[in-house]
This record gives structure tokens, C-alpha cells and sequence, in this order.
């Protein structure tokens, strides 16, 4: 391919059209600028995260990851309380989100006549587009209070023995925040399993079809194993999702501190304490430490992020050993 | 689609360091003189009501156009450290370290007014009587319903249920923060062992929201809540909010009156011009134990002096006849005789 594109330039040049070549070279160095300019962007906040952070590095160390403390008068703080609001309320939004995902990627892939794939297709991805702050606002006025006066009452009465459904109910708390969290993963994870479902190849289907499978044994035994690694993928991009977000998350968790073990009690993510403190902050301690926050954040997404593209790769790897 | 977590990571850590460059990044040019009837400031969202009176006012009174943004009163101290603003603003008096820091400033009390605690009880009427030990035992989780003895004791006649109490907190640094637990600090020996004094503490138990809307977003909607919010909010909203126990025994809404009464209690105002009206003496019966200075925070070298000691000058004076209608009640003489000789310390700089 390289080399195609390269014998052809210096055609262009003897054929005397100098201006095509004139605005390749301006088109090449404006897509390496904007290339460039972004990973350089990454590598720059990335430390100047860390470099902001220093103080409290300096000051408490690695223990700050595994410190229960957030204290601003006492001057005392630690990230695990943050930690793991962040790991629950991400973790219970995948495990809602991953099975309704790929329910509606199959339902839009291999169940429904086409005229009815468009307009439900588009309709689930539009719920990506609502700004986080309106689903936050939601969550605050009507989510949350429906959770408080319906939700947890039914599960309590139904699940109250196990210790996480236990509890008075609340409108704020780590549930709304893992529900509202499950309406912001769902479009972008079942957009992607649908592209991976639509990839299938239509013999093996229609094959295992033949042999007498039903949908489900074909699904089952076809679609779901073929686009697995990328359904992996696309569940770590939810979940890279779910660590960072803030807005919505801040509204309706209920800065919280501790290790609530119910989920009806509030609790505070990574994201969110960033959120709402970061204005406040009055001492340099309290900064540098809600900083440190936001490099174990950056840690975090990055981690998600590298292993989603990861499995993506060996997935890709494998495919074209098939082909 | 691949890069949406990276981006929302990093556009989290953009935010924060926008947070920090965004206060500057607005004002920038607050230090060299771009226009010459500006003035930019920062700060404390309690007395914003009260600032966006008089921005039309002063405007139409003098010709200077000022710009503030309500931003909170960390971020108030923030800028105007970093001189970033002409002035900011905050309702907590600045720390001895935070003076330092700030590098040749004074802080001029220019504003009063109280913190109301809001409650949610269906059924209870508005100025249920609850006394210091009470409110702070609540936020330490130690009364958890509201048919306590203790509650029940003080307001015969009421009917309260058998509801759990929820305790509603700023989730956001604030200076209402600020006042009421320095309230319960000054009222409870277990709080102030616990807890402190702050403009964000840890709060030992109840749920958090941002802002005096988002505090009191929660208690409408949360039978059996109770939170605190600047009393003209408060009022603005039709919520029930309390009668508090002040030294002198005796119950006390907040109003113009019973904060007169607290301010009446401060002395002559010396050194930084720090003033705590919390739970004054009770040589002043009327007075409501939860009320609070709020404070304008200027350079003693400014590049705009004297545009700054004019507003800050009319702020005090004729400014302060906008007050009552908010519940900001007039500065006492002896805080203004203060904050004149404050006043006079902006100079310009070279």
C-alpha cells in the first residue's frame, strides 16, 4: 500500500501538478499537527496531574491509596473510601448494562425485521446524547425519589437479608448512582455490540441454521463466541465510562465517606469528590491531595482504556489467522 | 468511540485544571488595567444575592462596571491569592496560613447575614424548637428520629412521627458550611473533637449536595430531612426552618432583628478583622446563635485601588439599604469604623 502511494507522488510531480502535491504536504502536516498535538496533550496533562499532585505524594506517600481518611480540617486524607465507590458503583452498573446491552444488540441484529432496527437503534443511541448534567438533574428530581419510594422498599422487602438491599431507603446513594451510571454505559456498549453482532459472517448463521440449530443455539453457538473479545472490549470502554464520570454521579451518590455496605447508603467516587471539592479546596494540602485523586482517576482509565484496546487487538489477531 | 474513556479521564483532569486556570483564565487581564471602569472579584455564593443588587446600582451610581463570580469562597481565596480578581470574596474569615499566603491582603466584613436549618417534617409547623446539643447530635448520628425525648421535650403540642432524621450536608466547600459548624463546634465538645470547624469537613454521617439548592433539593423531597442554607434562600423558598437555642436560652428564628442582636455583640474589631457572631453572650437574648459576617478580600497593592476602595466604600454605605429585603442586615459602627481604616491600606501599586 505504502509503496503504491509513494511511486505515485513523484507521477504527480513530473506530470507537473506541483499544487497537488503543495496541499498534500499542507494536509499531511495538518493531520501529524492535530495527531501529534493530541498524544502530546495526554503525555502533558498526565504530568502536570501528577506534577499538581506532589504535594500530597510527597506528603502520604502510596499509603494515600489505601488510607481511609478525608478529613480537610484535620488535614488527614487517603483515596480508598473513593476507590471503592468508584469500583461498586462501576461494577453493579456493568453487571446490569452487559446482559441488557446485548440483548438489545442481538434484538436489533438477529430478532427484528429491519424497518423496526432504525428507529430503535437510533432511539437507544440518542440516550447518549443527553447531556450528563440533565441525566444528573433527573436523577436528582424524579430517579432518585422513585428509587427512595418504590425501589428500595420492594427490594428490601424482597432481598432485605442480603446485607446490600438492607437499609433505609434514600434518594441518594450508591444505587441511583449505579442505575444512572447503567443509562450512560448502555448506549455506548450496545452501539458496539451491535457493529460486532452485524459482522458475523451471515454463512456461518445461516449454516448453523441449517444443521437444524434454533435462533438461540445459533446465537449461542455462532454470534455470541464469534464477537466475544470485541463484546470484552466494548464492556471495558463501559466501564472506562462508568470510572470517570462525574457530573451526574455527584448529583445523586450523596457524598458519602466510608465502606457502605448497603446500597442505599450514599458513598462518593474518584470523579465525583474531584467534582465537588476541587472549587472549595481551601488549604494547598487539600488541592494537591484532591489532585492525587485525579491521578489514580487517570491510572485508572488509562489501565481500562490500554486493556480494551488490547483484547481488541488479539481479537483482530485471531480473526485474520481464520481468514 | 475507542477513545471516550481516555477522553472523559482526561477531560476529568481538564476540568480540575480549568477549575484552577478557569478562575484566572476569566479575569486575566484583571491585573493590567484593561479597562479602566472594571472591576472583577470571586468568592463566597452567600452573599451573591446581595452582590448582584448592587452591581446594576453601583454601575448606575458611579459608572464602573463589576463583574463577579460566584464561584464559592475556596475559590474566592484562590484567586485573589493568585491576584487573578480585583477582589474576592468569602464568608469564611481567612486562616492565619491562607493571610500568608495571600501576601499583603485585608479582609473587610461588608456583608451579614444568617444560616437557616431547614427541616422536612410533615406535619410539624415552621420554627420547631431545637437547641445546639440537638442539631449537633443529629449530624453526629447520635438522635436518629424525630420523636426523641429531647425533641419532643422542647416542642409540647407537636406532633412529630416516628421518622428517621436524615442529615443533609454541602457536598461542596461553602461558607454556610463554614458558619454552622463552627456553631457546632462552639456549641459541642463531641463535635469539636470529631469534626471542626470548616468550609469542608468529615461529616460522620447524612447525605451530601451540592449547594444550598442541591441541600435543600434533597430535604423536600426526603421526609424527616433537616439541612441549612442561608436563611433569604430559606425564605425565597418557603421552607420551614427553626428556632435555635441561643446562649441566653432562649429560641430564636432568624430574621433582621435577631441577627442585629448578634451583631451587637461584637466589639471593637481589631487585628484581621476577623468576627465570629456564633452563639454570642447571653447578653443578648434576642439573638440568633447561627449568624455570620461574610468578608470582601482585597490586595493592599492593587493596580485598580482606587476604583476598589470606592466600591468597597459604597458597598458598606449605601450599598448596604439592599441588604434588609435579602436578610443581610445593616453593618454594625463599630465594623464599619474597621473597615474604613482597612480601606484606606489598598494602595495603588507601582
Amino acid at each position: 500500500m505504502t509503496t503504491t502511494a509513494h511511486d505515485q507522488a513523484p507521477a504527480g510531480l513530473e506530470g507537473g501538478r506541483l499544487p497537488w502535491r503543495v496541499g498534500d504536504l499542507v494536509f499531511y502536516a495538518l493531520t501529524a499537527a492535530a495527531s501529534l498535538a493530541t498524544v502530546g496533550l495526554v503525555v502533558w496533562l498526565s504530568y502536570k496531574v501528577v506534577a499538581q499532585a506532589s504535594g500530597a505524594i510527597q506528603k502520604f506517600g502510596l499509603s494515600f491509596i489505601w488510607t481511609v481518611a478525608w478529613d480537610p480540617v484535620k488535614q488527614n486524607f487517603g483515596a480508598l473510601d473513593f476507590i471503592y465507590g468508584t469500583a461498586l458503583t462501576a461494577f453493579i452498573a456493568l453487571l446490569i448494562a452487559t446482559p441488557v446491552s446485548i440483548a438489545i444488540a442481538l434484538f436489533l441484529t438477529e430478532l427484528t425485521p429491519r424497518w423496526i432496527r432504525g428507529p430503535v437503534g437510533t432511539l437507544v443511541e440518542l440516550l447518549a446524547a443527553i447531556p450528563s448534567v440533565i441525566l444528573g438533574l433527573w436523577g436528582i428530581l424524579v430517579f432518585g425519589p422513585w428509587i427512595a419510594q418504590h425501589l428500595e422498599p420492594f427490594l428490601e422487602r424482597r432481598l432485605g437479608f442480603i446485607p446490600i438491599f438492607s437499609g433505609d431507603p434514600s434518594q441518594a446513594g450508591m444505587l441511583p448512582a449505579a442505575l444512572v451510571l447503567t443509562l450512560m454505559i448502555v448506549p455506548i456498549t450496545s452501539s458496539l455490540c451491535r457493529e460486532l453482532f452485524s459482522r458475523v459472517p451471515r454463512d456461518l448463521s445461516d449454516g448453523a441454521l441449517a444443521l437444524g440449530a434454533t435462533r438461540w443455539e445459533t446465537i449461542r453457538g455462532v454470534s455470541i463466541p464469534y464477537a466475544g473479545p470485541g463484546i470484552v472490549a466494548a464492556v471495558l470502554l463501559g466501564l472506562g465510562r462508568a470510572f470517570g464520570e462525574a457530573i451526574a454521579v455527584t448529583q445523586v451518590i450523596g457524598a458519602g465517606s466510608g465502606f457502605p455496605t448497603s446500597l442505599f447508603e450514599p458513598a462518593d467516587t474518584l470523579a465525583s469528590r474531584i467534582a465537588s471539592e476541587y472549587q472549595g479546596a481551601v488549604s494547598g494540602l487539600q488541592i494537591d491531595s484532591i489532585l492525587y485523586l485525579a491521578a489514580i482517576l487517570l491510572v485508572i482509565s488509562l489501565i481500562t482504556n490500554v486493556a480494551a484496546q488490547a483484547v481488541v487487538r488479539r481479537f483482530e489477531r485471531s480473526r485474520g489467522k481464520i481468514a | 468511540m475507542k477513545k471516550t474513556a481516555l477522553l472523559i479521564a482526561a477531560l476529568t483532569c481538564a476540568t480540575v485544571s480549568l477549575a484552577a486556570a478557569g478562575v484566572s483564565g476569566a479575569a486575566s487581564d484583571g491585573g493590567s488595567k484593561a479597562t479602566a471602569g472594571t472591576l472583577t472579584g470571586a468568592g463566597a455564593t452567600f452573599p451573591f444575592p446581595l452582590i448582584s443588587k448592587w452591581i446594576p446600582a453601583y454601575d448606575q451610581a458611579s459608572g464602573t462596571q463589576v463583574n463577579y463570580s460566584p464561584i464559592g469562597s475556596g475559590g474566592g481565596i484562590a484567586a485573589i491569592t493568585a491576584r487573578t480578581v480585583d477582589f474576592g470574596a468569602s464568608d469564611a474569615p481567612l486562616s492565619p496560613d491562607q493571610f500568608t499566603a495571600c501576601k499583603g491582603c485585608v479582609q473587610i466584613p461588608w456583608a451579614l447575614s444568617a444560616t437557616a436549618v431547614i427541616y422536612n417534617i410533615p406535619g410539624a409547623p415552621q420554627g420547631l424548637r431545637l437547641t445546639p446539643a440537638l442539631i449537633a447530635q443529629m449530624y453526629l448520628g447520635s438522635v436518629t428520629k424525630w420523636n426523641a425525648p429531647g425533641i419532643k421535650k422542647l416542642n409540647p403540642g407537636v406532633n412529630l412521627p416516628d421518622l428517621k432524621i436524615t442529615p443533609v450536608y454541602r457536598s461542596d466547600g461553602s461558607g454556610t458550611s463554614y458558619n454552622f459548624t463552627d456553631f457546632l463546634t462552639k456549641t459541642s465538645p463531641t463535635w469539636k473533637d470529631k469534626v471542626g470547624t470548616g468550609t469542608s469537613v468529615s461529616w460522620p454521617t447524612g447525605v451530601g449536595a451540592r449547594g444550598s439548592a442541591g441541600v435543600t433539593g434533597v430535604v423536600t423531597r426526603t421526609d424527616g430531612g433537616i439541612t441549612y442554607a442561608d436563611v433569604a434562600y430559606a425564605l425565597t423558598n418557603k421552607l420551614k426552618f427553626a428556632r435555635v437555642q441561643n446562649q441566653a436560652k432562649k429560641f430564636t428564628l432568624p430574621g433582621l432583628r435577631s441577627i442585629n442582636a448578634a451583631a451587637s455583640s461584637v466589639g471593637k474589631v481589631t487585628g484581621n478583622g476577623e468576627i465570629s457572631i456564633v452563639n454570642p453572650a447571653k447578653s443578648q437574648p434576642l439573638a440568633y446563635p447561627i449568624s455570620t459576617f461574610t468578608y470582601a478580600l482585597a490586595p493592599t497593592a492593587s493596580p485598580k485601588a482606587d476604583e476598589l476602595r470606592k466600591f468597597i466604600y459604597w458597598a458598606i454605605t449605601s450599598g448596604q439599604k439592599f441588604g434588609p429585603a435579602l436578610l443581610f442586615a445593616p453593618l454594625p459602627k463599630q465594623v464599619l469604623a474597621f473597615d474604613y481604616k482597612q480601606i484606606k491600606k489598598i494602595q495603588a501599586s507601582t
